[in-house]
């Protein structure tokens, strides 16, 4: 097989795992489903019966797009991503997985703060007052608009409790 | 040196005079979780004890209401179970907090929780669609004898409601054909259309339509008939209801009580202090008129009493668990 | 023309300084809290339901129903402008009116929206006024298998309509239907698909995974192909509003089919999400346009909004008649009703027809002015798409996760929204469709507990579905007929070539 230059994922290689990543959603839904019993009782179907049989179309509709995928795009060079493309999802997806993680730990106002700021400052290069600036207030702003008006408490972490706000 | 040792005495003065009062007060917003979705019965009865509480001024720190109702309310209790001797999260429930776990594995356990007060009694009666043959309790279960069963339905499954007619069959060798819905006030428009026969539904949930005389109540699960008051039709006001036990069926008692919890490991100070807040509230004239528009019964359990409620409760509904094969794994 | 008589008598309660004042404050507020994801219309008029505690029922209700016209309002103007429907109604309306943005005609499609919106909840108040004795009797004939058929008759309406593979949509809609079944189920109180996850009891929030696969998968998209918006010209002409607000007659069949369609499933109810679902499919089934579906159609715009708004005011009349919410948000009002004094059922008509007339009356006023707000809005609105996109990308990235977290406060939805993010991003580039997904998801488990409730009620036959009623029977043949729409119109296609 010839590789395109640039060309770092190709759909037919996504196709496949895509449909593989539906099939295995679709085995682990049968398996789950197999407790509660899966046939059809005195007053209709059973718990298991529906998620198991939404499974076993799952994994057979899967296969049938994986045996398109063969038979389609096998031949075709077509690009799912290119290096480019890559880096600019890579640069998008990866602060994001960071801030989600920041959060989780330290609470969503610090994981914002540092995610704005950060991304302001080395993907959109701004200068770091104003990356600052925009940051805290999106805090505040929240702040205000969640946990004062409308008593919405957001996830918060160590920092708040030491600061005392709640 | 010596100033200083003076303001300590003076201090720790102040600190005794206040313990005597009252230990512990809040000073941060208080959390109230409610273990149901926003306009079930737990939610009126949780916002109604925060609007009595903010009127009357008998908290100090602000209250916070959450709704979380998911998973029969197990939502509601995982989360108020899952910081541990955290005072400032009360949760609002009702008898499930400590029958779920018994019926499916939850992520928390009973204990997970310490009893702050049960407020209110939630009633039972058996309803029946105002064009349907049954005239009283007695003939509607001669009904439900024969044939394959009568169409009853009910708020969620292996839940208050089905369990009291889990009781009611083996009581009377009755014959029932449980449907659950999403709520009581599903089954409560099931009912007035005619598409099931009968429901065991809180008063609260039925009235509309008893009201039109859509529905007929046959009986109430209580000892005593319920409280006079006005009429709510033209015939029948809630105390003409016939207790089930003098219409025949040899089932006394079957109550929902309105329960308060805190997470287990909080300081009895702690306890004291929402207890006797929830004392005062039950005192004034708006808790009244919640218990009488809801046609609740009032009681009012902490501590001991609250204790033995729930270990006796518990008892009656395991063994209907038990006999029904609904009993966790 | 008693109902005309006692809508005056409302008009006159209704109408008054104050009533208006509160009208504009819950319209406002309803706005805001529509506009972002995960504070929803419920989460307002909960906020707001201490506030009337003190006041008089009329005047609880309009604030509170106010707040509700404003969310529905709000819920569109995200789905049009980022792709991000702040409400599970206004999921429809992202379809084409995302894509009319992106084309430059941002302005034309909240115009449209907004326009439609208003149009559907003025037919909707008007059918209440006209029929609200009859609705009652009509609503009460539903029960379990008649509810099975309209969640059938929705689907139906919606399958075969997507261009691309059959087998993906068939995976796209299983995936939805499992994620549906995640938690407890109702009928048996079995935890299913859990797999020991207390997190998972709640269920998987549909709201989360519409902020994924849309919000965030559509970002990853933007991101990829570098485009930061260019597409979007901010300028926001006096002139478009005007422009769209002319080109409303020329939609008048997708307005009136999509209008009946809302009624009917706002009364039975069915609710404003099947509605704005089937209205979408509906209509793009019987246009001329059929291609231009999903690429930024403006019927595509107008229907999902007429029949979401219709649907949106019609039942309000079931949670007043019958005490059955329509919605979460009805929920919370009747709970309202009820620290209010007042009991919902059919007898309120009778005992309390001021309160229940001056509703309806200020359910006219409301809609206007909800309509006159929202379009001064717009300026607003479309300003934000001005601001450099390495800016207001990442605030969108913090106000989806913020939504996602504030739906229920788990910890557990922040992540989930990642690899929904993800599996939006790579299904849209694979060509699987989403929209089969959302409504799997919305709909699958109550289609289900109605299914098993039939069930239960017919021990285990199937024909309940055929001989429960004339109704039930009536809305299968027509699921029927739509589900072998497709079938019929390629069979007939051949016929007429071979002739």
């Amino acid at each position: 097989m010839r590789t395109t230059s640039g060309v770092l994922l190709s759909r037919f290689a996504m196709e496949i795992a895509t449909a593989l990543v539906t099939a295995s959603i679709g085995a682990v839904v049968c398996f789950g489903s197999l407790e509660f019993g899966t046939g059809w009782g005195d007053a209709g179907p059973q718990p298991g019966y529906f998620p198991f049989y939404v499974g076993l179309i799952l994994i057979f509709a899967s296969g049938v797009n994986l045996a398109m995928a063969l038979v389609h795009h096998r031949e075709r060079l077509e690009a799912f991503l290119t290096t480019e493309q890559a880096h600019r999802v890579t640069a998008f997806f990866g602060p994001m997985f960071l801030f989600v993680l920041v959060s989780s730990f330290l609470g969503v106002y610090v994981g914002m703060i540092l995610y704005l700021f950060c991304v302001m400052v080395f993907q959109g290069h701004y200068p770091v007052h104003k990356a600052l600036a925009v940051a805290l207030s999106a805090a505040v702003a929240n702040y205000f608009l969640f946990e004062v008006w409308f008593q919405v408490p957001l996830l918060k972490g160590p920092l708040e409790a030491m600061l005392g706000i709640h | 040196m010596f100033k200083t040792g003076m303001i300590a005495t003076l201090l720790a003065t102040a600190f005794c005079a206040a313990g005597a009062h009252a230990a512990w007060t809040p000073d941060k917003p208080v959390e109230f979780v409610v273990t149901s979705g926003a306009g079930g019965g737990t939610d009126i009865f949780t916002r109604t004890i925060q609007s009595i509480i903010v009127k009357n001024k008998l908290m100090d720190a602000p209250i916070v209401v959450v709704n979380k109702g998911g998973g029969a309310g197990s939502e509601g209790y995982v989360y108020g179970a899952s910081e541990q001797s955290n005072p400032y999260r009360v949760t609002f429930g009702t008898n499930n907090e400590y029958l779920l776990p018994l019926v499916a594995k939850m992520g928390y356990a009973t204990e997970s929780f310490t009893p702050v007060a049960a407020m209110a009694l939630d009633e039972f009666l058996i309803w029946v669609n105002a064009k349907s043959p049954y005239k009283d309790a007695k003939g509607f279960i001669e009904a439900a004898k024969k044939g394959d069963g009568l169409r009853m339905g009910g708020s969620q499954s292996k839940d208050t409601d089905q369990t009291l007619v889990s009781i009611v069959s083996d009581a009377t060798g009755a014959k029932f054909n449980y449907i659950p819905f999403k709520s009581g006030g599903e089954a409560a428009i099931q009912l007035a259309g005619g598409h099931i026969d009968s429901n065991v539904n809180n008063p609260n949930e039925n009235i509309g339509q008893w009201k039109a005389n859509m529905i007929r109540p046959l009986c109430v699960f209580s000892p005593k008939r319920m409280m006079a008051g006005p009429k709510v039709t033209k015939e029948m006001s809630w105390s003409d209801i016939p207790t089930c036990k003098e219409s025949g069926i040899p089932v006394e008692t079957y109550q929902m009580p309105r329960t308060i919890w805190l997470a287990a490991g909080v300081s009895p100070d702690v306890v004291a202090f929402y207890s006797s807040v929830m004392d005062k509230v039950r005192q004034t004239s708006e808790w009244k008129a919640y218990i009488e528009k809801t046609s609740q019964t009032e009681t009012f359990m902490a501590g001991e009493d609250l204790r033995k409620y729930i270990t006796q409760d518990t008892a009656r509904a395991y063994g209907v668990f038990k006999r029904e094969g609904w009993l966790a794994k | 023309m008693d109902n005309f008589s006692n809508l005056l008598d409302g008009f006159s309660i209704a109408f008054s300084l104050f009533h208006l004042a509160l009208m504009a404050v819950g319209v406002l507020l309803g706005i805001l809290v529509g506009v972002l994801p995960g504070l929803g219309a419920p989460n307002g008029v909960s906020l707001l339901l201490p506030l009337t505690f003190t006041m008089d029922p009329v005047s609880a209700i309009i604030l509170l129903t106010s707040m509700y016209w404003g969310a529905l309002f709000g819920g569109s103007t995200t789905s049009i402008l980022f792709n991000i429907p702040g409400e599970p109604s206004s999921v429809a309306t992202t379809f084409d009116g995302y894509p009319m943005a992106q084309q430059g005609h941002a302005t034309h499609a909240l115009t449209l929206a907004f326009m439609s919106a208003g149009s559907g909840a003025m037919f909707g108040v008007v059918v209440i006024t006209l029929l609200s004795g009859w609705v009652t009797e009509f609503a009460l004939q539903f029960s379990s298998p008649e509810y099975f058929a309209v969640f059938l008759l929705t689907f139906a309406s919606f399958i075969g309509m997507g261009s691309g593979s059959a087998w993906k949509a068939v995976v796209s809609m299983m995936l939805g239907f499992a994620c549906a079944t995640v938690g407890m189920d109702g009928i048996s109180g079995n935890m299913r698909l859990t797999f020991g996850f207390s997190e998972l009891v709640k269920g998987i929030s549909f709201l989360v995974a519409v902020i994924g696969l849309f919000g965030l998968g559509e970002l990853m998209q933007t991101m990829e192909e570098g485009l930061r918006f260019d597409g979007i010209h901010a300028r926001i002409r006096i002139r478009d509003v005007f422009k769209a607000v002319a080109s409303m007659p020329g939609h008048w069949l997708t307005l009136l089919r999509s209008a009946v369609i809302g009624c009917w499933m706002g009364i039975t109810p069915g609710g404003p999400t099947a509605a704005s679902f089937m209205s979408y499919g509906l209509a793009k089934r019987f246009s001329r346009n059929k291609d231009n579906f999903g690429k930024g159609e403006p019927a595509g715009v107008v229907a999902p909004e007429t029949a979401d708004h219709s649907a949106g005011t019609c039942a309000i009349l079931p949670m007043l008649a019958l005490g059955v919410p329509g919605s979460a948000t009805a929920a919370v009002m009747m709970g309202g009703l009820m620290i209010w004094g007042l009991t919902p059922g059919p007898m309120l008509f009778i005992e309390r027809p001021d309160f229940v007339w001056g509703t309806i009356a200020s359910m006219y006023l409301g809609n206007v002015m909800a309509v006159v707000l929202v379009l001064a809005t717009v300026p607003m609105f479309a300003a934000i798409l001005r601001i450099p996109f390495s800016i207001i990308g990442p605030l969108i990235v913090v106000v989806c996760f913020i939504g996602a977290y504030t739906i229920s406060g788990s910890r557990l939805d922040l992540w989930l929204a990642l690899p929904f993010g993800v599996l939006g991003y790579v299904f849209k580039k694979l060509g699987y469709p989403i929209a089969p997904m959302v409504l799997a998801m919305v709909l699958g488990d109550k289609a289900e507990d109605a299914f098993r409730q039939s069930m239960m009620m017919s021990k285990g036959s199937l024909s309940i579905f055929w001989t429960n009623s004339p109704l039930v029977a009536t809305i299968m043949v027509l699921a029927v007929l739509l589900l072998s729409w497709p079938l019929v119109s390629a069979v007939l296609k051949r016929f007429r070539k071979v002739a």
